[in-house]
């Protein structure tokens, strides 16, 4: 557990570009102190000004905070561990599936020395993890889990999903990893509103990797991302046109299969939708403030796991504005 | 210099037939039914 914040705990957050700036606004609201890094400090500045945060020149200057979010591109892995050696409790919102898999095998040695690392803590991974709980408590036997995303953050956030796109995808199908080509598989998918139908594509996403860890009798975990054929064509290619630098609206939506109590199939379906950048900082605060209030068991966690009360931190969640949405009719079965 | 008059032929043929399916095709077809509504999480 980590120890009891003072009076008013201090987040440092790394790295100041679209999600960054959000983090730090979202904290600075809930009356945290805010400590900013990014490699480039008139960015860093920039941001942390109008926030009221301080900015620091050395990453190394944040390992006295209470908890530090690590907003910046991939990889976390070594700055991850720089912190947790220091016994700062972390918060990566990274989503690139190769550092995610290197960060959960920091696992033993997070344990061993208890301090917290809460990885995936954005959209998705993040959100969804949060989300899939929620379904799966609601029923009696969770057998599949499967999670739509659609929507960028920032362009390094745009720049990830294009190459995991281009990448080899993941996915838990009755108890084996399987590895189709990303841009396969291709669903049509409806998002909450205002978002609506996409079609979506198999890529390298996280979130099957986290969501097998956290729900470990699951049979079947897939995730898919939105992409226009333009986006599948170029996938394997370097991104033709730069990505939109303040991101976008964005979306996620998990779908939960299972039975219920009389052994009856049921589908259900949940999801949120808004700017990236703002879903991805409701699940990072939400998990940042749960760290500095209650704090956790030491090792890797990521959102689903019941180690870090996921409903707790959707509650928190949807109190920092978080609008969760449901579908309500029948959910049709899809080809996932 | 036949040959590659045919593979023009072609090329503008599927060209124009994909053009039209992308134009007029109709592209899966979303739920027909249900929608979506917000809801809140108690704490637990």
């Amino acid at each position: 557990m980590i120890a009891e914040p003072g009076p008013t705990p201090i987040v440092g957050v790394v790295g100041c570009g679209v999600t960054g700036s959000r983090v730090m606004a979202l904290l600075t609201q809930q009356h945290v102190r805010v400590a900013a890094f990014d490699a480039v400090r008139s960015v860093a500045v920039a941001c942390a000004r109008p926030v009221g945060a301080v900015v620091v020149d050395d990453v190394d200057d944040l390992t006295v905070c209470d908890a530090v979010v690590l907003c910046h591109p991939a990889p976390h892995l070594d700055l991850v561990a720089l912190l947790f050696e220091r016994g700062t409790p972390v918060v990566s919102v990274g989503d690139d599936l190769g550092d995610l898999s290197r960060l959960i095998g920091l696992h033993d040695q997070a344990a061993r020395s208890g301090v917290p690392v809460v990885i995936g803590a954005g959209m998705a991974p993040g959100l969804s993890g949060l989300l899939a709980r929620y379904l799966a408590n609601q029923l009696d036997q969770l057998d599949e889990l499967h999670v739509a995303i659609h929507g960028t953050a920032g362009p390094a956030c745009a720049r990830q999903h294009h190459d995991a796109l281009g990448d080899t995808a993941l996915g838990w199908h009755d108890g084996g990893w399987t590895e189709p080509p990303g841009g396969s598989g291709r669903d049509l998918v409806w998002f909450p509103e205002p978002v609506g139908a996409h079609d979506c594509y198999r890529a390298a996403l996280g979130d099957p990797l986290l969501l097998q860890r956290s729900f470990p009798s699951v049979g079947r975990v897939s995730a898919r991302v939105s992409a226009t054929r333009r986006d599948r064509l170029t996938a394997r290619l370097p991104m033709l046109t730069p990505p939109h630098a303040s991101g976008g609206l964005g979306s996620v939506r998990v779908e939960a299969r299972g039975a219920g109590p009389g052994g009856e199939r049921i589908t259900l379906i949940t999801g949120a939708a808004g700017t990236t950048a703002e879903l991805t900082a409701f699940a990072s605060v939400a998990t940042t403030l749960q760290l500095l209030r209650v704090g956790a068991a030491g090792g890797v966690h990521s959102l689903g796991d019941v180690a870090l009360e996921p409903l707790d931190l959707l509650h928190q969640a949807t109190s920092l504005g978080l609008k969760l949405q449901e579908f309500t009719g029948v959910g049709r079965a899809t080809s996932w | 210099m036949k040959m590659l008059r045919r593979a023009l032929v072609a090329l503008s043929l599927a060209g124009t037939i994909a053009g039209l399916l992308r134009v007029k095709g109709k592209g899966g077809v979303p739920p027909q039914e249900g929608g979506w509504r917000e809801v809140s999480v108690p704490p637990r």
